[in-house]
């Protein structure tokens, strides 16, 4: 007879236990990054928001922190845009197709992309912020009727650095969204613009600040000078959103590394809205 | 349950009661100095001792251990959890460390909980000891109120004589239980007997000099420290204090109230197979805060000070609702640069009242 006592209650999930993904395809966007295209392979789906991050292990060397780059309308697989500075991303750069990794999330707390709804977006990268930034903008085109105007503005320090230039060209072609591309450093085949990625605020149009969402990403010395033009453009403090980076190692609001003043990246960001950063001085430095 | 009064012996046998199917750890001198380890009989324990080096928290968050182990097959990998249930007594733990302990476990207690920690600490049994005077100059638990805890152990010893005046013979300790477990292991062993009137009045007695026996070190409340700590933020005093810190981590080493960790792997000499490894870090030492690319969102001495005293003084408390620093003490006794946590709070608060007044 089948008691209480008797039946095996189900271990609680382990927030350190990775779950296995299958790389599926990768391929090269600049000298320094690739993209890798991964399925979970239990059949499970990844269920992200924009913005989320995943914890990349490779079982011998050590985890790194991962913004998902794609977005999560489209389908089991996710995306991550991997910049090769260390020795896990070393590692994920020689994966070939068909090799597995562990990963741990989603994690973080992505976009509110509901408190987007019926708004203009702009959204506004700086070099790899592209990468979490296109979870946004893949989100947006598939969710088009969702939002108002769509604008996207996007610096590199040079043409070689320019990512996702096939998603730059396709996204350019659409009606839907309004691309505006520069380079900080542009060469004798660079036909785009040129100038920091705050140049391009002279071209857009004037939106209604009460009606508009940002989304900023990028290198900490970008965000000052971005809101600088979001502020002159009288859009709210509380619907500025910023991704931050730092060293996240748990990735569950435990184990310190990366917290912001009172603030842990990890779980309370990496997005922040503007009002919240000007709580926390150690936000961009 | 109500409180039971054991004569020495009866208490020694008590706690061996305890840790009759556990292992029993407590207070071991060594030299002058007392750390919370490993003994086989209550007898070997110093319950009269200083407070230990170290605060209890290393028997059930130790500095370094084994989360998972993984193999590596030719193009892929499979993973084992690792769980550490070892039951275990835990013995004359005081208050402020109590309180430490149930920090920790509302951290690691938090969603996504931590099952590792969770099931170290359902093994443990804790048998606190209350202090009727301060351990040591440097602790401060008197003006936090953490020199006192009512929950968070399974049973409490009040010891309701003076060991340096009564005799042995008329030692009298109060036991009283916090939890079902520790109400059944004190009804189960039968010892004592139940407090009479004269007990009582020890009772009362024992805790009309508790409330005097701890002096104010603290210039300013308790419930002020949040906001002192805040309004601090651009004094000048981390910069004073901080040149004197080596960032050697020291301070963060025996708080009870740290539990930073890093997260690394360890490989087979063959590469085959390994462990996720989980081990101590503190937020004193220079790497603390380096991401990848090397940049270190703390790298002066002055930012890494701060970080540590904003976490205890308001931080945590912001995040928790619980004391995110104790009053041990230890951090100001292990410093080799003498810096005072203390200090630096009354050094706060003294700034601000000269503000306020230059104000006002």
């Amino acid at each position: 007879m089948t008691t209480l006592d008797t039946l095996e209650l189900p271990e609680t999930k382990d927030p350190y236990e990775p779950v296995v993904a299958r790389l599926i395809e990768t391929e090269p966007l600049t000298e320094l990054e690739r993209l890798f295209v991964f399925e979970p392979s239990d059949g499970q789906v990844l269920g992200h928001r924009p913005g989320q991050f995943v914890q990349v292990w490779i079982p011998g060397v050590g985890e790194a922190p991962i913004s998902i780059c794609s977005s999560p309308t489209r389908g089991r697989t996710f995306e991550l845009c991997v910049r090769r500075v260390g020795e896990v991303t070393s590692h994920l750069h020689r994966l070939t197709a068909g090799e597995e990794i562990g990963v741990r999330g989603p994690l973080g707390n992505g976009f509110d992309m509901t408190a987007m709804q019926g708004q203009n977006v702009l959204v506004i990268a700086g070099g790899l912020g592209l990468a979490p930034a296109r979870s946004v903008i893949e989100y947006v085109l598939d969710e088009r009727a969702r939002f108002d105007e769509f604008h996207v503005l996007y610096g590199a320090r040079s043409p070689a650095e320019v990512l996702f230039r096939h998603d730059l060209i396709r996204w350019r072609h659409r009606e839907a969204i309004n691309l505006l591309v520069t380079v900080d450093r542009p060469d004798e085949q660079w036909r785009g613009r040129s100038g920091v990625v705050t140049k391009l605020f002279a071209d857009l149009p004037r939106l209604n600040p009460e009606r508009t969402c940002a989304v900023v990403i990028g290198p900490p010395v970008m965000f000052k000078f971005v809101v600088v033009e979001l502020l002159a453009r009288g859009i709210p403090h509380d619907r500025i959103f910023c991704s931050l980076e730092r060293r996240m190692r748990c990735g569950i609001g435990k184990c310190g590394h990366c917290q912001i003043n009172a603030d842990y990246v990890c779980v309370d960001g990496p997005v922040f809205t503007y009002e919240r950063m000007r709580e926390l001085p150690e936000a961009v430095t | 349950m109500s409180a039971r009064i054991l004569n020495r012996d009866e208490l020694l046998r008590l706690i061996d009661e305890a840790a009759r199917d556990r292992r029993l750890i407590g207070p071991v001198r060594r030299g002058e100095r007392t750390f919370y380890e490993a003994a086989d009989r209550a007898a070997e324990l110093d319950l009269d001792g200083p407070q230990c080096v170290y605060s209890p928290k290393a028997h059930f968050f130790p500095p370094e251990e084994t989360l998972l182990t993984f193999e590596r097959k030719s193009r892929s990998f499979v993973t084992h959890p690792v769980r550490h249930e070892t039951p275990t007594a835990l013995v004359a733990v005081r208050p402020c460390e109590i309180h430490g302990i149930r920090l920790l476990d509302h951290v690691f207690g938090a969603a996504p909980a931590d099952e590792g920690y969770l099931a170290r600490r359902r093994a443990t049994f804790i048998i606190a000891l209350d202090c009727f005077r301060p351990c040591r100059d440097e602790a401060f638990c008197g003006d936090l109120g953490t020199n006192t805890a009512h929950l968070g152990f399974d049973l409490m010893i009040r010891r309701l004589s003076d060991p340096e005046e009564g005799s042995r013979g008329a030692e009298r300790f109060e036991l009283t239980s916090a939890t079902e477990d520790g109400a059944s292991l004190l009804s189960r062993a039968g010892l004592g007997r139940t407090a009479d009137r004269a007990d009582l009045d020890a009772v009362r007695a024992y805790e009309r000099s508790k409330a005097s026996a701890f002096p104010r070190r603290l210039s300013c409340e308790a419930d002020r420290l949040p906001e002192v700590a805040q309004r601090g933020y651009t004094s000048t005093v981390w910069e004073r204090t901080a040149a004197r810190c080596y960032s050697c981590g020291s301070c963060n080493l025996v708080c009870p109230t740290c539990y930073c960790f890093n997260l690394r792997d360890e490989v087979s000499l063959d590469g085959k197979s390994g462990a996720r490894v989980r081990e101590w870090d503190g937020c004193q030492l220079r790497e603390f805060a380096v991401v990848a690319g090397g940049h270190n969102f703390r790298a002066a001495p002055a930012e890494r000070l701060r970080h540590r005293v904003m976490r205890k003084a308001s931080w945590i408390a912001q995040r928790t609702g619980l004391p995110g620093c104790v009053g041990c003490g230890r951090c100001d006794r292990a410093c080799t640069a003498k810096i005072s946590l203390v200090e630096i709070l009354n050094t706060l608060a003294r700034e601000q009242d000269h503000d306020h007044a230059g104000h006002s």
